[in-house]
């Protein structure tokens, strides 16, 4: 045949395995140190065969060929570094700059031994840095479509950088409307209103649904929207996420074709009227400002304006990226405009800066050294499970 | 698009001069001395139009879209400026470039359909998916992962609106651009290069009186329409065309690089004539049977 694949990099020659730090859907992702001149901390995502076992060469899935393709496209300070990518006797290594924390486990060390606030100082400058990393990748026409604390990376020196592109896409002018090539996206807490009622053609408003929902949670270290996933039934039908959008609507109300003219035109429009019933607080929402000022006191940040609380523009961006109709939500680019960025003076660059918390390091297990071997990939191990920490609820479908 | 293409590994790592590309190509021809002396190829257009044709004879089954077929080629074309054709199978190489971009253009194939098209439209001889997905991997590494391609044909949609072209001119416009994959032009210039000559050219050879297909000579006479703009402000006679040329002239185009591609698409049409399927397919079969190449 060909004169054959024979790689010209290989992993083991040009990095040491530190330990393994988590697994996923799509593989594996561990903790490991340059070699043979090449100094610094990396982690390395290794991609799992698409069956189990694998021996043989059976074509790379869409999405990693996607990941691979954008990681290598971009550069941004506020999206994680894509250092190389090995392709090596039949496996995929994507080799990241290394990032010591997350927002997940940020918003979890607060949470322990008792709940204490992120300061406010911390909260704005990751919301900026966030944003203009989100900035970017929409300048450059990618969707990230699953944003979620646990894809958030934040390196020891307080920068804040998005992770995880194993979701992104290109979205200009796609071949077939979005909706048909991945069923559903986006972790279900963090999903848009127009996801869930089963929009065909959404757009990077998405995003902006999920960094509301990062901010609300940010401030008061819980899941704002915590929503039950239903799960697919056997015949793959994509289910009508009830909880998830009971949960939205308990805080938020009702959303009307007043406010989001093209409501009634979402494939779930008719899903909606049946929430209402024999839910009293479907007529008694909370209310957002509510939840905000609840949040706000719960967490003890001192009245009054200042650098320490979040305060009334806090609010006012909170709202208007938690807006239910997805053209007049704030775009990324308008969201960095916005007063909250600069009613106390401009966000730190450091978010760690003025700020006397002392954040863990990465876990990181012992029990999987080798990335060459051993460990089939995919095969169940007890470390570290999905996401670490807390239980999550399933992050993603695979792709059709 | 247009900020996201100035930053793009395209720009970057795949936009070569005319010499640059010369040199990477002696280079791997040199490593190879042996192999190229023994086994004669024709003109690299004319490969490329052999290519095109055995790629299209796949996509039509397949359903596969013209903008998938445009990115595999530049593929191919890549991949040769690294590797040595004669180390390879053409085939499997055009196989997996296919199966590879529509992955990357959002229609994608199963493997074992492109599998079972190449063997029932081509004959291929390998009949294993393993060896799409070796070579899979080789061609990735090779291009260094950088699998985003912008082509012209978005440029020519966002041209199209500002000159309100006919129809007619824009299927024309579009099919010189489906040629300029036949040439070395995607790796010598920008997209939206190619999308003003394209556009150029059609509004130049009006395609309503000469037919759809450009040819040697009628782009040969739309380069003097170019000189007119190097020239500045020639008097044309058409005030379309006029326009048009009053548009390039004060634009910051690089008159000079519309007048390359135009030059390179008249040398592609007149090497066409040429162009002979079955000594193609032969010269390429003859080194890939010595080899073993297909096994």
């Amino acid at each position: 045949m060909f004169t054959g694949y024979n790689n010209k990099k290989r992993v083991n020659e040009r990095y040491k395995i530190v330990g393994f730090i988590s697994s996923g859907t799509y593989g594996r992702v561990y903790k490991a140190e340059g070699k043979n001149g090449r100094t610094g901390e990396f982690a390395i995502k290794k991609f799992k065969p698409d069956k189990e076992g694998e021996l043989q060469y059976s074509g790379i899935s869409q999405s990693a060929i996607r990941e691979m393709a954008l990681c290598t496209e971009l550069a941004h300070p506020n999206v994680v570094h894509t250092v190389e990518i090995i392709l090596e006797d039949k496996c995929i290594f994507i080799i990241f700059e290394y990032a010591e924390h997350d927002l997940l486990q940020i918003i979890h060390h607060h949470n322990q031994p008792q709940r204490q606030a992120i300061p406010a100082r911390t909260i704005k400058s990751i919301l900026h840095q966030l944003l203009l990393g989100l900035v970017y990748l929409h300048r450059n026409w990618v969707m990230h479509r699953d944003l979620k604390p646990a894809n958030i990376m934040v390196t020891s020196r307080g920068k804040v950088k998005i992770g995880d592109l194993g979701l992104a896409r290109l979205y200009y002018k796609p071949l077939h409307s979005l909706f048909t090539g991945d069923k559903v996206v986006v972790t279900i807490w963090y999903r848009a209103p127009e996801l869930l009622l089963g929009s065909r053609h959404y757009t990077p408003a998405v995003d902006l649904w999920a960094v509301g929902c990062i901010f609300a949670e940010l401030l008061s270290l819980r899941p704002i929207f915590k929503g039950e996933e239903a799960k697919m039934d056997s015949k793959k039908t994509v289910p009508f996420q009830r909880n998830q959008m009971q949960k939205i609507v308990e805080i938020m109300g009702m959303p009307s074709k007043d406010r989001w003219p093209l409501l009634a035109a979402m494939p779930e429009y008719g899903q909606l009227s049946s929430l209402a019933a024999g839910n009293a607080r479907f007529h008694r929402p909370q209310g957002l400002e509510n939840w905000y000022q609840m949040c706000l006191k719960n967490n003890q940040y001192p009245a009054g304006s200042s650098p320490e609380n979040p305060g009334s523009e806090g609010f006012s961006l909170l709202q208007q990226l938690l807006e239910y109709d997805p053209q007049k939500r704030l775009t990324a680019e308008q969201a960095l405009q916005h007063p909250y960025f600069t009613v106390h003076g401009n966000p730190s660059e450091n978010c760690f800066e003025d700020s006397k918390i002392k954040y863990p390091v990465r876990r990181v297990s012992q029990e999987d050294n080798d990335i060459r071997t051993s460990s089939l990939p995919g095969t169940k191990r007890s470390g570290l499970p999905d996401d670490s920490l807390i239980g999550r609820p399933a992050k993603r479908l695979k792709e059709g | 698009m247009a900020s996201s293409y100035w930053d793009s590994t395209q720009r970057k790592f795949w936009t070569f001069s005319k010499q640059q590309l010369a040199l990477e190509r002696k280079k791997i021809e040199e490593s190879e001395r042996n192999l190229v002396n023994l086994y004669p190829l024709p003109d690299r257009r004319l490969l490329s139009i052999y290519f095109y044709h055995q790629l299209a004879k796949m996509a039509r089954p397949l359903g596969i879209r013209q903008q998938a077929l445009a990115t595999a080629q530049v593929y191919i074309r890549r991949f040769y400026t690294k590797v040595e054709i004669r180390r390879t199978n053409p085939t499997l190489v055009l196989a997996t470039a296919l199966y590879l971009a529509c992955k990357m253009e959002e229609c994608p194939q199963h493997i074992r359909m492109v599998l079972a098209e190449a063997r029932h439209c081509w004959d291929a001889s390998f009949n294993d998916i393993s060896k799409i997905g070796e070579c899979e991997f080789t061609l990735i590494s090779e291009m260094n992962s950088q699998l985003i391609i912008h082509h012209p044909y978005r440029s020519l949609a966002e041209l199209q609106t500002h000159f309100t072209l006919i129809p007619e001119e824009n299927t024309l416009a579009w099919a010189i651009i489906n040629d300029h994959y036949l040439t070395d032009l995607p790796l010598l210039h920008a997209p939206h290069e190619i999308a003003i000559t394209a556009m150029f050219l059609a509004v130049v050879l009006k395609p309503t009186q000469s037919g759809l297909q450009p040819n040697a000579a009628g782009v040969a006479n739309a380069l003097q329409t170019l000189g007119n703009v190097r020239n500045t402000g020639g008097q044309g006679q058409q005030t379309r065309n006029q326009k048009l040329v009053d548009w390039l002239a004060e634009s910051n185009v690089d008159i000079e690089a519309i007048v390359e591609c135009t030059q390179e698409l008249i040398s592609l049409y007149e090497i066409w004539e040429t162009y002979s399927d079955k000594a193609c397919k032969e010269q390429i079969a003859k080194f890939v049977k010595a080899r073993g190449l297909d096994k």
